[in-house]
């Protein structure tokens, strides 16, 4: 079902459903000492949306996997212990204007949260939202969403697809729930053609990325099986100084840590903290046996986790291209850079 | 540059270090290099983008580094200052590094930036720089150019802070500190933070609080600053690493005067000077023990 | 309830193994969870103290003993020194039975080779006592056990009674150096051990556990006794966080640990990255 929205209709549709108490998260302008940036926030206004400019600086975890969060509460009477459930239910949600790879994460993470064990504490928050994509009319030299099966304007994991048109916006409900968003806030809508004058940015924005990496990720697959022992990983890790700043700012690396914060003797709270692979202490056994002694062996878990181990497991790969490690990396590390070395040693074993 | 390749070059060469640690142009920007073989020399560059401290690389922890045996490594000024902090705290020896020192106009917020330096680009800390020719070197290149221009950026916003009022400062910080994911990035790059066992990793007791909350990020922020007190060179390297855009550099700064201003020490790259956490002096200022 | 509450679980007994090592006997506060709950041995559990955190064992009693589960561990870190403050009748937690187990039924009708150094004995005694408790599906059951010293023995009253049993056989063996002057048992280390034991590898099967550097050693031994991979089995401790396939963290190459393991065949070992 596809409609068109003008950008008066757009907004006016924002602050409706702000006014109907539903949480709002669409990219915003930051002002920050190291400069402005575009982030996905809780917006208060449609004014405050910033829906082109440069790649959204965050992704969209932290709103369905905020950094901490508490999994419950536990107190002590002498020998006796109680348990409560930390927090309430998720508020509702809707987010605008998400990246293509932004919205793409959420289903790659969904499976691993989904695996056997169904994660509450992630489905809640996940369910409650509502998730307009944008396609992207902006694209820089990081990003790589077409090599990893994604791309600017793809859908994937959108309720609905918005794609940019002179004066405003084509509508695509693609879901159950995104239907239903359409006819529930049906007056800022018009039903059109599928193809009506998309703006062109989208198609050109999409060749940049193309330009940016093309790699074969079943022959990279199929060479990581076969080379955990490589010379590559020797170089690959020598500048990465082991922060986990690529996976914070990943929007597939799910990584975690479960820690208790006593808030007194008798009382505390259990809870779940985003955690990396990158570090030494992530693997350290209390023996203080650590199997993955080096950074180079961590890169290289990090590059495996993505390309091979998650692919193995459940199809697709654990990368959306969105970039994020390239820009956020104080010691120049390329992820598209490995991957060509990658794609290249492997074209060249087979 | 020819200068610094053909140096790198014969020093691999002869065998005297097994790795240059310098800057190469990368995809994005400059970036760091570890140079092994006398013919990858070529890759090294210097100018006004080569924006990383590199002396974190020579720190114990790096142990994939170490394992490549002895290295050069090439810095500017502010950096020497880095590598100096090492030898003076006893985590590397003067002779186990070549130090190639770079006569330095100043370099970009960003290894990305190009153009020549405007006071919107330039670095912060290049701002009134003392030491663009560094004093702790084997070998010193290039001609010295010109003084970069001056930002005034983090000193007006130190100022702004210096003005507020106690409880508008705490809140100031108390919303910048929320960013904050606890990555670990200020820490991993920092030179001086070169703890086997960082304080923030201990359990037993718990010090500082691991999860990315108020409390947690509070109580680590000011550590590190703490723990930086008369022993941060100034790189600036955590604001720069920080992708939450926390702008620690100013929290750096404001503990680098209190020392200048009540211990009369400023960081240099002079190792053989102890800094005032090191060493006791009868006239340290010292009414604060009652 | 979230997949992360743990069930709470009251300490009924303590019993120290050694100085520094310690097995709590625990049954779930709620009766009509103790009534539900079972598992397979080799499973591993998360236990917690609230206010220090969780830690990962494989649960070392049998499933045939019902009514109480028991763990034994090493004080070590903030968790296992949480543990290790508990008194009898206090409350803790425990999420669990996670990942695979030992196929004690695939093993009927054969003899069982038991191996096991220090607290690497806690996994295997669960699948021992699973063992004997049906003793008359299995033919010969041998056990060899070492520790470094005498005085790191654990289980030394379930020693004694094995070594009593005319059904079972045992082998114990403490480092040299490690003995007292009234030791009794080998002096060497168990993979010198386990070749003067000589164990039948036909229709057999082995089940090892104890530090990487003994099973590195002992696997090829077991192998000059003609015992093959596929069955010889040992069960992996990587750190963990979850136990549920989420975190990330006991990774081998694309093996979870919590997930594909515990428990793998030497087979499966020598396929995996040498990152355990």
């Amino acid at each position: 079902m596809t409609f068109s929205i003008s950008d008066s209709g757009l907004n006016a549709l924002v602050d409706e459903v702000i006014a109907s108490g539903t949480t709002v998260i669409a990219p915003a302008l930051v002002k920050l000492s190291a400069g402005e940036r575009r982030e996905y926030q809780k917006i208060g206004s449609a004014q405050k949306m910033a829906l082109t400019g440069a790649i959204v600086s965050n992704s969209l975890k932290p709103f369905i996997m905020p950094p901490s969060v508490p999994l419950f509460r536990y107190t002590r009477a002498k020998a006796a212990v109680s348990l409560e459930p930390a927090t309430g239910k998720a508020q509702a949600a809707v987010v605008i204007g998400a990246q293509a790879c932004d919205i793409a994460a959420l289903e790659i993470v969904d499976r691993v949260m989904d695996w056997d064990y169904h994660d509450e504490v992630w489905f809640e928050r996940r369910k409650a939202t509502t998730v307009i994509s944008l396609a992207c009319t902006q694209a820089d030299a990081s990003c790589f969403c077409t090599a990893v099966g994604s791309g600017p304007d793809h859908p994937r994991g959108s309720d609905i697809q918005l794609l940019r048109k002179k004066g405003g916006y084509l509508a695509r409900a693609l879901t159950e729930s995104g239907k239903a968003f359409c006819s529930k806030y049906g007056s800022h809508f018009e039903k059109a053609g599928d193809d009506a004058d998309r703006d062109p940015l989208i198609k050109e924005t999409r060749e940049k990325v193309e330009t940016n990496l093309k790699i074969d990720l079943g022959a990279i697959r199929s060479f990581l099986t076969r080379n955990f022992e490589h010379e590559l990983w020797n170089d690959f890790g020598l500048r990465c100084h082991g922060c986990g700043a690529c996976a914070f700012a990943c929007p597939t690396c799910h990584c975690f840590d479960i820690v208790d914060e006593p808030e007194g003797i008798t009382h505390g709270v259990r809870r779940r903290n985003w955690d990396t692979c990158q570090t030494a202490k992530f693997t350290v056994h209390a023996s203080g046996h650590n199997p993955r002694k080096d950074q180079n062996s961590r890169i290289r878990q990090r590059v495996m986790h993505k390309f091979q181990i998650y692919p193995e497991r459940f199809g697709d790969v654990l990368c959306t291209g969105c970039g994020r490690c390239v820009r956020v990396c104080a010691g120049g590390m390329n992820l598209l850079e490995i991957l060509k070395v990658l794609d290249k040693s492997a074209e060249a074993k087979s | 540059m020819r200068e610094l390749k053909n140096l790198a070059k014969r020093l691999l060469e002869e065998g005297t270090v097994k790795v240059v640690i310098g800057y190469e142009e990368g995809p994005v920007g400059v970036r760091p290099v570890f140079v092994t073989r006398p013919a990858d020399a070529e890759k090294l560059v210097f100018n006004s983008r080569c924006v990383q401290n590199l002396a974190a690389y020579l720190s114990r922890r790096r142990g994939h580094i170490a394992r490549l045996g002895k290295s050069a490594i090439v810095v500017k000024g502010c950096d020497a200052r880095a590598v100096a902090g090492l030898i003076r705290e006893s985590q590397l020896k003067r002779e186990d590094v070549v130090v190639i020192g770079m006569r330095c106009g100043g370099v970009a917020l960003r290894p990305s930036d190009e153009g020549p330096l405007t006071p919107e680009t330039v670095a912060d800390r290049c701002s009134g720089c003392e030491s663009r020719e560094p004093k702790l070197a084997d070998h010193l290149l290039g001609e010295l150019p010109p003084a970069p221009p001056k930002a005034t950026r983090m000193f007006e916003l130190m100022a702004q802070i210096e003005r507020m009022p106690v409880a508008e400062r705490f809140r100031f910080w108390a919303e910048q500190f929320e960013r904050c994911m606890r990555c670990n990035a200020c820490r991993e790059v920092c030179p001086m933070c070169f703890c086997e066992r960082c304080i923030q990793d201990k359990s037993q007791p718990q010090w500082i609080e691991t999860s990315p909350h108020a409390r947690g990020n509070l109580s680590w922020h000011f550590t590190h600053a703490m723990h930086l007190a008369g022993r941060c060179s100034s790189c600036d390297e955590c604001q720069r690493a920080c992708p939450a855009g926390l702008p620690l550099g100013l929290l750096n700064r404001k503990m680098a005067e209190i020392v200048r201003n009540r211990f009369e020490y400023q960081v240099s790259d002079d190792s053989t000077v102890p800094s005032p956490i090191g060493a006791f002096k009868q006239q340290d200022p010292q009414e604060f023990i009652k | 309830m979230s997949i992360y509450q743990p069930h709470l679980m009251r300490v009924d007994g303590i019993i120290d193994e050694t100085p520094d090592t310690r097995t709590l006997r625990l049954v779930f506060k709620d009766p009509a969870l103790a009534e539900k709950f079972d598992f397979k041995t080799g499973q591993f559990g998360e236990y917690s103290v609230f206010g220090a955190g969780e830690c990962t064992f494989c649960i070392a009693s049998p499933p045939t003993r019902k009514g109480y589960i028991e763990c034994s561990f090493k004080k070590c870190g903030k968790a296992t020194s949480g543990l290790r403050d508990l008194e009898v009748g206090d409350e803790m937690g425990f999420r669990g039975p996670y990942g695979n187990s030992f196929p004690v039924e695939q093993m009927e009708g054969g003899d069982i080779v038991f191996i096991a150094g220090g607290i690497g004995l806690a996994p295997v005694r669960s699948v021992i006592w699973n063992v004997l408790d049906r003793r008359e599906k299995y033919q010969n059951v041998t056990i060899i056990y070492g520790a470094r010293t005498t005085g790191d023995l654990v289980y030394k009253r379930e020693l004694e009674e094995w070594s009593r049993r005319a059904d079972v056989k045992l082998w114990q063996t403490v480092d040299p150096g490690g003995e007292t002057c009234d030791w009794k048992g080998q002096v060497g280390f168990v993979p010198a051990i386990v070749e003067k034991a000589a164990p039948s590898a036909k229709n057999a099967h082995a089940v090892i556990c104890g530090p990487p550097i003994m099973i590195k050693f002992t696997l090829p031994v077991l192998s000059k006794l003609g015992f093959s991979d596929d069955r010889v089995f040992t069960t992996l401790e990587n750190r963990m966080k979850c136990g549920l396939g989420k975190c990330g963290r006991c990774n081998i190459g694309e093996v979870y640990v919590c997930k594909d393991g515990p428990v793998f065949t030497a087979a499966q070992l020598k396929n995996l990255p040498p990152e355990y």
